[in-house]
């Protein structure tokens, strides 16, 4: 497994990087419509899994809010492992029971298309298993991993934070579109209102209808 | 954000080992299903001056076989659109592609992936995406050589400049949070003034009901 690694490394020299070292994916979006779904691979088993996903609310101006997102991960063998049903964002983290290629999915009860803006890191530390029979583990290594997925923790919190401020800048921004039209729509209809009921009352006095009927 | 719309493909077979070796990356990197016949889009909102670093594939699955057989099977696109519409980065039918830029704007960036809809439908196709942005598509291996530094400094310096990424992202937020806040505060306002300009709407309006009857009856002289 080491020696595939290895060679694909070196092939794809545009992202050299150390066999160990895990560094993380950005916090991307993807728009739901029915079901999306995510593969991340998982090299270790016992890795701890961890991430965060906001459901980022598009500028929707005459609908209530949506209701949420269901989210399931589902290990290689087939069970899933971690589920969370009808929310607008969440954190979520594991223990990875084996490795290999987990699928994280998102799905859409309803209709409207959605964006999901997902993180999802997958945090490796050195352990005994990992090494061959004769080489020694560096606790200064196990104690740089600890410190960089320390690091890492920090960082996922800061990436749902970011899309959590972004959730709500979007209703911050069609709260005041919709105070604006909506406030400008009800003087119209106010006035409409009236004239209305001045043009009926002229009616009723009118000749033509029937001989001063009021 | 705006998607754009298919354009012509040619038809040029790609080197198909690629996607076998890129295939299963050192676990950075996600994998989508693009449907047979359909777009599959991703998007991340970035600051202006980061560099962003992407590298794509198609994965090598029980699928991917049948993509070498039929010739127009194994197209993607990969518009790159800026937060104005540009596109920035355009490759097609291929296998494997990577790109690099640096942002020259903040906005929302999206890559979309589709294949052409030839050959077998119902049958997606799973490609590879490795998206880096910031920091972590910081060249270590370079830096490394040029300052000659290796092993465990060369961890602590990672971690180093993960803490400064750390202390902008909160700057940034904490500037983002301020601008929300007055956004915030004058919708509050607004609510405040308009709702006392309703009333005062319609007070204004029943006045020149009343006086605009009392006129016409006065005119049709049943006052």
């Amino acid at each position: 497994m080491e020696a595939r690694h290895r060679s694909k490394n070196l092939l794809v020299s545009f992202f050299l990087l150390w066999s160990f070292l895990v560094t993380p994916i950005s916090s991307l979006s993807v728009t739901v419509n029915d079901v999306e779904c995510v593969y991340e691979y998982v090299l270790y088993e016992g890795d701890t899994v961890s991430g965060n996903y906001v459901v980022v609310d598009h500028d929707i101006f005459w609908a209530s809010d949506h209701p949420g997102i269901d989210f399931t991960v589902t290990s290689p063998a087939g069970n899933s492992v971690h589920s969370q049903k009808g929310t607008s964002g969440d954190k979520f983290e594991f223990k990875a029971p084996r490795a290999g290629m987990y699928k994280f999915c998102f799905h859409n009860p309803y209709s409207t298309p959605e964006t999901v803006s997902f993180y999802i890191h997958i945090g490796h530390i050195p352990n005994d298993h990992d090494l061959a029979k004769d080489e020694h583990l560096d606790p200064i290594n196990v104690k740089i991993a600890e410190l960089r997925e320390a690091l890492e923790s920090v960082t996922a919190e800061q990436k749902y934070l970011k899309a959590r401020d972004t959730r709500h800048r979007h209703t911050n921004e069609s709260t005041r579109k919709r105070v604006i039209y909506y406030t400008l729509a009800e003087y119209l209809l106010l006035a409409c209102a009236s004239s209305l009921q001045v043009f009926y009352i002229r009616r009723l006095f009118s000749k033509s209808i029937a001989y001063n009927r009021v | 954000m705006a998607w754009r719309s298919g354009e012509r493909i040619g038809a040029v077979p790609s080197l198909g080992f690629l996607c076998l070796i890129t295939c299963a990356q050192v676990g950075e990197a996600i994998w989508l299903t693009i449907p047979s016949s359909g777009t599959k889009c991703i998007s991340e909102e970035i600051q202006n001056n980061i560099i962003v670093l992407a590298d794509y594939y198609i994965v090598e699955d029980e699928n991917a076989h049948l993509h070498h057989f039929c010739p127009g099977r194994n197209l993607r696109f990969l518009p790159v659109t800026s937060p104005y519409g540009n596109n920035l980065h355009h490759n097609e039918n291929v296998m494997h592609g990577q790109f690099a830029l640096t942002t020259t704007e903040a906005g929302n960036y999206v890559a979309c992936f589709w294949t052409n809809g030839q050959g077998q439908e119902g049958v997606g196709l799973t490609v590879g995406v490795d998206w880096k942005i910031g920091v972590a598509a910081k060249d270590w291996d370079s830096i490394a050589k040029k300052e000659k530094i290796e092993g465990v400094e060369l961890e602590l310096r990672k971690l180093e400049s993960a803490v400064e990424a750390v202390r902008n992202n909160l700057i940034y937020l904490k500037d983002r949070e301020a601008n929300m806040r007055e956004v915030s505060e004058t919708t509050n306002a607004r609510v405040v003034w308009f709702s006392i300009m309703s009333l005062g709407v319609c007070i204004v309006v029943s006045i020149f009901q009343l006086w605009y009857l009392r006129i016409y009856f006065q005119k049709k002289k049943l006052i």
